[in-house]
């Protein structure tokens, strides 16, 4: 961290070895398209190398920034995309082709990438939620939607869809809350 | 939304070739920034040597005065617009249009986190006598007038727009030409017409 507020290229070098498989892999995962996801990867690094020193280890480590950074940069694209619908049905069908998928034994080259194993936490803490609650925070936090267009697309009542995400992000947040970051 | 959420979905190796591209595009902007402030310290060892003697100085202090102040207002201005273009919640949106023959275009830059719009508006026809542009917000509760731009010469028109600041969401802009004190919704020649 300090030779990257010292903006120290190296470092940056070893960050983007370290995370750009997480931040492409996630921008693919929203937008589902790789330029645009070659796009908000290269965005996302440029804004962590201008802003790194806005980054307080105290708050947090330093993967879920970037992410956060990564996640924000994606949604807009995918807001802003003109052919939204075109890709949305495209999207639909990998994210039904996925459903099934969530705990799949991992690809040896994807296992190997380091962060790997916060990947399973992550990934162990979402499958213990009820469909209902994982449900809905995927499509808060992959698509963007607000609590009304959830509560619209799920055809559940508004409050419904509040209680289940503010349920959903407490048992996350716990079982979570032992991960640290994989960056030295 | 959980700070490790992120992590959930698979990770996927970049392109090989892209590393050097997004490493070389993070250092150039950084090159950029470093070279800044010696421009300014430059721009102000011009300044003082061009001012000659302290007496010239003491008399022009007065216009200085005035002129800081003025570029003060105008590095702001300069500041606030440039946010729209580097700021992660601003997007910039260019519509080609097409005005009694003449080919321009408006450019939106959107800044979701601050609710406002910038909008320059260049290469459109001056309106005729007694009518203007008139630009609207689509909304999901119906359109709203956004500004009312009399053009009487081709200059480029830069305004900055406050979005809608009750609970309707913006969804799309429009531009048609209107009487000249503006209209209640639509009613003259679209010029143009964008979702977002």
């Amino acid at each position: 961290m300090r030779r990257l507020k010292s903006h120290d290229e190296l470092a940056l070098g070893e960050l983007y070895e370290l995370y750009a498989p997480w931040v492409f892999g996630l921008a693919l995962r929203i937008l589902q398209d790789e330029g645009e996801a070659e796009e908000v990867l290269s965005d996302v690094f440029v804004q962590v190398w201008d802003h790194i020193g806005q980054h307080d280890a105290r708050r947090g480590p330093l993967a879920p920034w970037v992410l956060s950074i990564a996640r924000n940069r994606a949604l807009d694209m995918l807001r802003r995309r003109r052919r939204w619908w075109r890709k949305a049905e495209r999207w639909e069908r990998a994210r039904t082709a996925e459903a099934g998928d969530e705990l799949a034994a991992p690809n040896p080259a994807e296992a190997a990438v380091p962060g790997w194993p916060v990947h399973q936490e992550v990934h162990r803490a979402l499958a213990a939620l009820p469909e209902e609650q994982r449900r809905v925070v995927l499509l808060a936090y992959f698509e963007g939607l607000t609590h009304s267009e959830i509560a619209r697309r799920t055809g559940q009542p508004l409050g419904t869809v509040k209680t289940r995400l503010r349920i959903a992000q407490t048992k996350l947040a716990e079982a979570l809350q032992h991960v640290k970051d994989w960056m030295a | 939304m959980s700070d490790w959420l992120g992590m959930s979905a698979p990770p996927r190796a970049p392109r090989p070739e892209l590393k050097a591209q997004v490493l070389a595009r993070a250092s150039q902007r950084r090159s950029g920034r470093r070279s800044g402030p010696w421009l300014a310290a430059a721009a102000v060892l011009l300044l003082v040597a061009g001012g000659g003697g302290a007496s010239w100085a003491y008399r022009r202090l007065g216009v200085l005065e005035g002129d800081r102040a003025r570029l003060v207002a105008e590095l702001q201005a300069a500041r606030d617009s440039l946010s729209y273009l580097v700021g992660t919640t601003s997007r910039v949106i260019q519509i080609p249009v097409s005005t009694n023959g003449r080919v321009g275009a408006v450019t939106i830059f959107a800044d979701s986190s601050k609710h406002r719009w910038l909008v320059r508006c260049e290469g459109l026809a001056p309106n005729a006598r007694g009518q203007a542009y008139q630009l609207w917000f689509l909304t999901d509760k119906g359109v709203r007038s956004a500004a009312v731009m009399a053009m009487d010469t081709d200059t480029p028109m830069v305004l900055a727009l406050d979005m809608p600041r009750d609970s309707s969401r913006v969804m799309g802009a429009a531009m048609s030409v209107e009487v000249r004190q503006g209209s209640a919704e639509p009613k003259g020649p679209m010029v143009f017409q964008l979702n977002l």
